[in-house]
């Protein structure tokens, strides 16, 4: 069989599918065909199936470890556990770069099928503009990054995936982060699109939306998932770096999330919508910013597989390309676009242009933060590195603000709200987050202000959505079973923003307590020791050779001892050296106890048989990705709400009842 | 074969998933001003219930509801411009035909310049249950591999394969082979010999104390064991104890067969180790490699001091190969230095330079042998 090569054939053939897909749609568009609009729908499908497909093969070549195909000699080996075989397919530019265009092709595709009730030209000009994208990133794979070309003769064993990608993280992060990634090219396919029939359709906040929080969703917990695979692999016990990686993903979650918000009130008011257009222009691009940052390999990390110049330039293209023209268009029709309803500064409009305003200029902290050092040492040549410090100095002052204002949001009346009845309605939620400050700083007087004013921050935005909800059930003014099916029968969208906003508070808290009352002891033990760790104790049991499936590693047990002299668990951490690569790596070991962690990371050992043992305790450092996953919860229950799939089927309802409405 | 028919097929597939729906007649399908009518009225109908649930204050309600009706009139008042946009039939076939015929052209022209379309797969497990009559020697190895992965206390298997590998000069390998031998059959002649050896091997032909130690375990084992007592001898000569070194390879050559390969290359040694007794002399032109003065002065000195001298001895050389390139010997033997001194990035460095400077068979030669020793070309 030769399954490779058709492999190989049919991303080809989904190229030139890609093509079609641009062409045809938009011809149609333009010269008022019907057939050839709807024409569009068939072709995006056939070219998602052959990019599939093509997926599929090279997946099979890993999990068959042929080694004819260079891709898989240079990333895998015949020993590796069948998951990280599997995983290996996108444990590398290429075969990522692939899993970037199935899910480019699958939105397409989504978009395809679940477009019937879209004005006929807006949907071949979205399918259009994603084929576009799908084109010129296929042209990018083959010609730059192919995953099928050939290695003859072919070896006998391959090269092994970097370990540190050896993991189940490895499974989830990526598809994850893709799906957020990409997810966002359908709202700029959606801009793109509006620009050019230069009206933007009272619907079109509304197919926007949705595509928008499961782009988010995904890129939420891409992002998380990332964090704490750094956590827990890297063995330094930190969450976050501000590394430029990081921040790669971290401006379009932001930006998304701006577009998340001014796309309520688009829908809802009709107003903003040339700010959401670009704002959803700016969203992907900056998703194609982090896919030319991590890709390029102008920067260097683990996600750097391999650095080639002309795959740099060839992305910098499609980033001139895409984000240049959609600005020129922009430019060109925004003042055709008509602007939408009025409202009072005090609003919940207002709230979320505030919103807007303030996560724009995060996201351009981050931008300068992350862009600047590279243009520094493309111009001087100077390294400079720009961490924390200068993050906490800009992005904290900017966030603190909206995250105080985040409760009172959800809470204010359309077109004008009352600031003053919204406080009162608060003023629980107030009142027990001074508590909290308070109860902190009397506690913990170490750990300061900053600290209790973090928590007491956290609490007011864990129960700020919780009054919102608690009011709009009207609880405690009606029978609690009343409260309770008002509260179920609440539009889901506004469920939605609670546990959303509650998500945020409840990653903030774990984000607070970790840095402020985190302990770090690093010591040097030997078997049988006992260390102090806060008001725990652990006890370092022994080594163990540990002969893994490709892979040794000795391993060091150590046994949890709380506060109280009982035994709490047991956590192993490890060194581990992979023979193919003969690279040592580093496990850390961490046991969950409640909601915080016990993370221990090994060192180099000592003459004296002991070993460097660093060990933190992290109080409430789950909450941190807890948090996140109940923001992807709350974007998933807004996912569901009946709003975003009205739509508009008007195929029974026609002009003529609407008339009547309005005289009535 | 098979390749062009699947290939046609998906073809064929993709071009029928542009060509159908261009045939097929569509509906009149709504303009985009009935999709605006009804988003308003929902939007009314929304309204009504933020009303209700006291999301928005009455005076603002209707203010908002003005607006959408506002909307809505404005929509009924301009008339449906969509609908009068008919297309051109001619135009419409055109770009039809136009993408019908692009999905071939273009996956099968592209494909000719990117494809191999005559190379099969070639998965590991198929690979390995090929008949061994036509498998070269890399392919009986991985077999033999893939088989002790999986039975990793064959102790037989590391027995067959570690001769092997050392004259596969794949000396790591060898000596991880001969150490699961050991320890799995137990202690032999052969076995310590061949473990002296290709400890040696690694160290780029330079005789460690390690490699010393299993050349005596096996002279122990067996007094005549021909391996070890040339390599010990090796050892007596790269100490500088030339002259010892010749009496122990001219007593070998004596007690053994005419016939015997060993026999000859102790008579080599013994030639060669005339030459340089006779070469050791101050007169002397230098030559490339290290006199025997050098080696001597080095036997006196400390270690650190030993390690020095090399480094200069090899930094000269460096200089040497700078100036005239065209010398295979000297790049192999530059390289050897750096990989027994543990500086991988100049050995890797000095590799890339000897194959720049090579021709074709010299420099492969050259990749081989530094392959041999772990290195990988990285160009």
């Amino acid at each position: 069989m030769a399954m490779v090569e058709i492999g190989h054939f049919a991303l080809v053939l989904a190229f030139a599918l890609a093509l079609v897909q641009t062409a045809v749609p938009f011809a149609g568009a333009r010269i008022g065909d019907e057939r050839l609009m709807a024409a569009g729908g068939p072709i995006t499908i056939a070219g998602f199936l052959a990019t599939a497909f093509a997926f599929a093969v090279l997946t099979s070549a890993y999990v068959q470890s042929d080694f004819s195909v260079l891709n898989v000699w240079e990333n895998s080996h015949s020993l590796k556990p069948m998951l990280y075989k599997i995983t290996g397919t996108w444990g590398n530019h290429e075969g990522s770069m692939l899993l970037w265009v199935v899910i480019l092709t699958f939105f397409g595709a989504m978009v395809a099928l679940f477009s019937a009730n879209l004005p006929a030209s807006l949907r071949a000009d979205v399918l259009s503009v994603q084929g576009l994208i799908g084109a010129a990133f296929l042209l990018f794979v083959l010609t730059t990054s192919n995953p099928f070309t050939r290695l003859i003769p072919a070896p006998f064993e391959g090269r092994d995936l970097n370990p540190i990608l050896q993991d189940i993280g490895l499974a989830i992060h990526p598809p994850l982060l893709y799906l957020g990634y990409v997810g966002f090219s359908v709202c700029f396919s959606f801009a793109a699109a509006a620009l050019i029939e230069g009206r933007i359709d009272a619907a079109w906040a509304r197919w926007v939306r949705p595509w928008t929080l499961a782009a988010w969703m995904f890129l939420t917990g891409g992002i998380a998932m990332g964090s704490y695979w750094a956590y827990y692999e890297l063995g330094w016990g930190g969450f976050w770096f501000w590394d430029p990686v990081e921040n790669a993903s971290f401006m379009p979650w932001l930006a998304g999330t701006a577009l998340l918000h001014s796309a309520i009130v688009m829908e809802k008011r009709s107003a903003l919508k040339i700010w959401s257009v670009l704002l959803a222009i700016l969203t992907f691009s900056l998703s194609l910013l982090g896919t030319f940052l991590v890709r390029s390999g102008v920067l260097t990390s683990v996600h750097a597989f391999a650095t080639d110049p002309s795959r740099g330039v060839f992305i910098l293209a499609i980033l001139t390309l895409f984000i240049g023209g959609s600005l020129a268009l922009f430019a060109l029709r925004a003042g055709t676009l008509t602007a939408g309803g009025l409202f009072h500064p005090i609003s919940r409009e207002g709230s979320l242009v505030l919103n807007n305003l303030f996560l724009t200029t995060a996201t351009a902290t981050v931008l300068v933060g992350t862009l600047y050092p590279l243009l520094l040492e493309a111009v001087t040549g100077d390294k400079i590195s720009v961490g924390a410090p200068f993050f906490n100095l800009t992005f904290g002052p900017v966030m603190l603000p909206l995250l105080v204002a985040v409760p009172f949001g959800p809470l204010l009346a359309w077109k004008r709200g009352d600031l003053l009845a919204v406080s009162q309605r608060l003023f629980a939620a107030f009142a027990v987050a001074i508590f909290a400050t308070l109860l902190v700083l009397m506690l913990v007087d170490s750990a300061g202000a900053f600290a209790a004013a973090g928590v007491g921050l956290s609490a007011w935005l864990i129960l700020g959505p919780l009054t919102d909800l608690a009011m709009k059930a009207a609880v405690g003014s009606v029978p609690v079973a009343v409260s309770l099916r008002r509260l179920i029968g609440l539009p889901r969208s506004i469920i939605g923003t609670a546990l959303g906003h509650l998500g945020l508070g409840l990653t903030t808290l774990g984000i607070v307590c970790t840095l402020a009352f985190q302990v770090e002891h690093i010591t040097v033990m030997k078997p049988g020791e006992t260390t102090d760790i806060g008001s725990r104790q652990i006890r370092f049991e022994g080594f163990s050779p540990v002969q893994g499936p490709n892979f040794t590693e000795t391993r060091a047990l150590f046994t949890a001892i709380a506060a109280d002299r009982s035994e709490s668990g047991r956590v192993s951490a490890a060194k581990r050296v992979y023979t193919a690569r003969q690279m040592p790596t580093t496990e850390a070991g961490i046991l969950t106890l409640g909601l915080s962690q016990l993370y221990v990371s090994l060192g180099d050992p000592t003459d004296d048989g002991g070993i460097v043992v660093r060990i933190w305790w992290k109080p409430l450092v789950t909450l941190i990705w807890l948090g996140a996953l109940v923001m992807m919860a709350g974007a998933g229950v807004s996912l569901t709400d009946r709003r975003l799939r009205v739509g508009a089927p008007s195929r029974r309802s026609r002009a003529g009842k609407a008339n009547a409405e309005v005289s009535a | 074969m098979l390749f062009l028919i699947v290939a046609a097929l998906l073809t064929v597939g993709a071009s029928l998933a542009v060509l159908l729906p261009l045939t097929k007649q569509v509906s009149r399908v709504a303009t985009a001003d009935a999709h605006d009518i009804e988003v308003y009225r929902d939007q009314l109908q929304e309204l009504e219930r933020d009303a209700g649930r006291g999301l928005i204050a009455p005076a603002e309600a209707v203010e908002a509801r003005t607006e959408i009706a506002r909307r809505l009139l404005r929509i009924s008042a301009g008339g449906d411009t969509q609908a009068d946009r008919h297309g051109s039939p001619l135009a419409a076939r055109a770009v039809g035909v136009a993408a019908v015929l692009a999905v071939p052209l273009v996956s099968w022209g592209l494909y000719a310049t990117l494809g191999s379309p005559t190379l099969p797969d070639a998965p590991l497990s198929a690979r390995l249950a090929e008949n061994p009559k036509d498998q070269s020697i890399d392919e009986l190895v991985a077999r033999a591999e893939a088989h002790l992965a999986g039975n990793p206390e064959d102790g037989r298997g590391w027995d067959v394969l570690a001769p092997i590998y050392a004259r596969m000069q794949r000396q790591q390998d060898a000596v991880a082979a001969y150490r699961h031998a050991i320890r799995l059959l137990g202690d032999s002649a052969e076995r310590q010999a061949g473990l002296g050896e290709a400890l040696a091997g690694m160290a780029a032909g330079l005789v460690t104390a390690e490699a010393s130690a299993a050349l005596r375990r096996a002279i122990e084992l067996d007094p005549a064991n021909s391996k070890a007592r040339f390599f010990l001898a090796v050892a007596m000569a790269q100490d500088g104890r030339l002259a010892e070194a010749k009496a122990a390879w001219q007593a070998m050559a004596a007690a053994l067969p005419e016939n015997d390969a060993w026999r000859g290359a102790a008579e080599n040694a013994v030639a060669e180790a005339d030459r340089r007794l006779a070469a050791a002399s101050p007169a002397q032109q230098p030559a490339p490699g290290p006199t025997q003065q050098d080696i001597d002065a080095a036997a006196e000195l400390s270690s650190q001091d030993r390690t020095a001298m090399i480094e200069t001895m090899v930094a000269g050389l460096d200089a040497r190969l700078r100036e005239n390139p065209q010398d295979e010997e000297g790049w192999a033997r530059l390289i050897r230095s750096y990989v027994v001194l543990g500086k991988s990035d100049e050995a890797g460095d000095a590799l890339k330079r000897g194959v720049a400077a090579l021709d074709g068979a010299a420099a492969a030669r050259l990749t081989t042998l530094a392959a041999s020793l772990g290195l990988v070309a990285t160009e």
